[in-house]
């Protein structure tokens, strides 16, 4: 088999390696990714990973090593460190959640930027590839990189299924939770943790720049779809996953195409799609159905009540009850 | 107006969700036990108090509406008790005990506006997060759990609704769901906070009926309630509250012209049909002394 994409990335051993870690990155990515969204925490996405940059860089500059085991503990040390700051700052000053991760994000980076322009001078050529944690390469991905994906990411996705009940409390109506004797606290740390799991996992792939990307899309666009969370998180698991194979091929294309951009301008693709077309939450859906309505007024037939409508109708509508 | 002995539990009907499906913690407390009990309760934001030297006891069997003007701490009040606000000083006991060990017994309806009602989810499932405290992590809503959801939503008269996502009910559907997770918890004592908040009318008389059953059959129903008019005639007892306690006890003893003055500040939005002949009663004036117990 020769030339197109499919033959490749099934009989190529190296694009089968990549697709493979960057379909893991976007399923754990988009799955978890559902509940920053649900819990209006999109920018929190954005913090971690911005954050996890130094990391890389001082995991790097402590071990001397590579290895994408001890970068991404570093990430997630820092990263966690961020998601701690925040929260400190938040709940101690008068400071908002926005402000607090806007300041955060920009902090951390720039001192990951600092602390990579000063590898880079270093005397041997050790550092090089870090950079590519800027903007994701996914080809970096090593067989050990994506078994180190597969196994911490199935057990991301393990615990938030044994903890569903949990997790949707605190999405929906966490002080209900607390007054029930729920320990919602631990809840929200442990969706956090899974949550910066998955992000760090991703930036060897997606990069620091744009990986909230690859948290907030997929979630965005299958909410269009599906009135329910389970088949929220499970479709926004596949088009993560989906935007990863794809932009890990594509990426394959050129020569030294950052994977991150491809990944999110597919993302991106899917919610444009998503919101214009989706069936009931779709902005045409929306306007076909005003037109109906206006079309029924005029007709003379419509009451304010509209008894045909649907009572979510109504209330879009600006009726009720 | 005021009832008197609680009825027996023993009478309940069957079908209702006291039918005690998995709500066995905790036998039948002791009727004289107040239902609610709050001692020097001091509640404050940055420094402003919010609720100020509070002291109440709420008898078990009755409906209780807490009332006062915008700012008198009335949500404050019920989640300080409920432990969501963190209280400045204050002891607060639940028929007789600190709130963590009777939680099993202490159901709420938050506000209405307080939760994502675009929330991806259905009727059942918001029902069916009642159950979860008695589930404990890891265990998921059963067929047990399913069935008494069911009931629940059949007691507001919603169980037509039950696969229905929760985006698409109107301001009275939402709040029998958020009534019918409450029943759900099959818990004694019911803290409602504005349960009438955007409803209509007839919504708002099936709600009440619920509660009066909730009542008649030994429960606690503490309410934050908006309408003064309606207070006589839903309530048995009555806190009247503005920041400090002004007045607590049946309707009529705290309804009079002086409380409502000293409460809502010489504007009455509400004329006690007691007023103005009647003299307000013993212990009853405001803001001095001990406020007087609803119990006997």
């Amino acid at each position: 088999m020769d030339g197109g994409f499919l033959p490749a990335l099934f009989t190529d051993h190296t694009l089968r390696v990549v697709g493979l870690g960057a379909g893991a990155v976007g399923a754990l990515a988009g799955s978890l990714g559902c509940f920053a969204l649900l819990r209006r925490q999109s920018l929190l996405g954005d913090a971690v990973s911005h954050a996890a940059l130094p990391g890389i860089a001082l995991a790097f500059l402590l071990t001397g090593s590579r290895a994408t085991p001890v970068l991404v503990l570093g990430a997630a040390l820092t990263g966690w460190l961020g998601t701690l700051f925040v929260m400190a700052v938040v709940r101690h000053s008068r400071i908002p959640e926005d402000s607090a991760l806007g300041i955060l994000l920009s902090v951390f980076f720039g001192v990951g930027l600092v602390l990579l322009t000063f590898l880079q001078r270093g005397p041997t050529a050790a550092q090089a590839g870090l950079d590519t944690f800027l903007f994701g390469q996914a080809a970096t991905l090593l067989v050990q990189d994506v078994i180190l994906v597969l196994s911490l990411g199935g057990v991301a996705l393990l615990l938030l299924a044994l903890s569903w009940k949990e997790v949707k409390l605190l999405a929906f109506d966490r002080e209900f939770g607390r007054v029930q004797g729920i320990p919602m606290g631990r809840v929200d740390l442990l969706l956090t943790s899974l949550l910066v799991v998955a992000i760090v996992l991703g930036l060897q792939t997606v990069g620091v720049v744009l990986m909230s990307a690859l948290v907030v899309a997929p979630a965005a666009a299958a909410r269009q779809w599906t009135d329910s969370l389970g088949r929220m998180v499970i479709l926004a698991g596949a088009l993560g996953a989906g935007a990863g194979v794809g932009g890990a091929w594509m990426s394959t294309l050129g020569d030294g195409i950052p994977t991150g951009p491809a990944i999110v301008l597919l993302a991106s693709g899917v919610v444009a799609v998503s919101i214009l077309a989706a069936p009931r939450r779709g902005v045409l859906w929306d306007r076909i159905r005003r037109r109906r309505v206006r079309a029924r007024l005029a007709a003379g037939g419509g009451t304010p009540g509209m008894p045909s409508e649907a009572p979510g109708e109504r209330e879009r509508l600006g009726g009720g009850d | 107006m005021s009832n008197g002995m609680p009825p027996s539990r023993d009478d309940a009907p069957p079908g209702h969700p006291r039918g005690r499906t998995w709500n066995r913690a905790g036998d039948d407390p002791d009727p004289s036990v107040p239902a609610l009990e709050v001692d020097d309760l001091t509640v404050a934001y940055r420094e402003q108090p919010v609720l100020w030297d509070v002291d109440l006891r709420i008898r078990q069997g009755s409906a209780t509406a807490i009332v006062g003007p915008n700012g008198a701490g009335k949500t404050t009040l019920i989640r300080s008790i409920l432990g969501l606000v963190p209280r400045a000083a204050g002891r607060v006991r639940i028929l007789g005990s600190p709130l963590e060990d009777v939680r099993r017994q202490v159901a709420y309806v938050p506000q209405r506006g307080s939760v994502d009602w675009d929330f991806p989810t259905s009727v059942e499932d918001v029902v069916l997060m009642g159950t979860y405290g008695h589930l404990g992590w890891f265990r998921r809503p059963g067929k047990r759990e399913r069935e008494a959801a069911r009931r629940a939503l059949e007691r507001v008269e919603m169980a037509a609704f039950a696969h229905r996502q929760i985006s698409e009910l109107s301001g009275g559907q939402q709040q029998r769901v958020f009534l019918a997770r409450a029943l759900v918890q099959e818990a004694r004592v019911h803290f409602l906070d504005e349960p009438f908040q955007g409803v209509d009318a007839r919504t708002e008389r099936s709600i009440m009926d619920v509660l009066h059953e909730l009542r008649d059959r030994g429960d606690t129903v503490i309410a934050v309630h908006h309408s003064l008019q309606t207070v006589p005639e839903y309530f048995d007892g009555v806190v009247l509250l503005n920041v400090r306690l002004i007045a607590a006890g049946p309707v009529d003893a705290v309804f009079t012209d002086e409380n409502l003055r000293t409460a809502y500040g010489g504007r009455i939005p509400y004329r006690s049909p007691t007023s103005p002949t009647s003299p307000p009663p013993p212990g009853a004036s405001p803001a001095a002394g001990p406020p007087p117990p609803l119990e006997g």
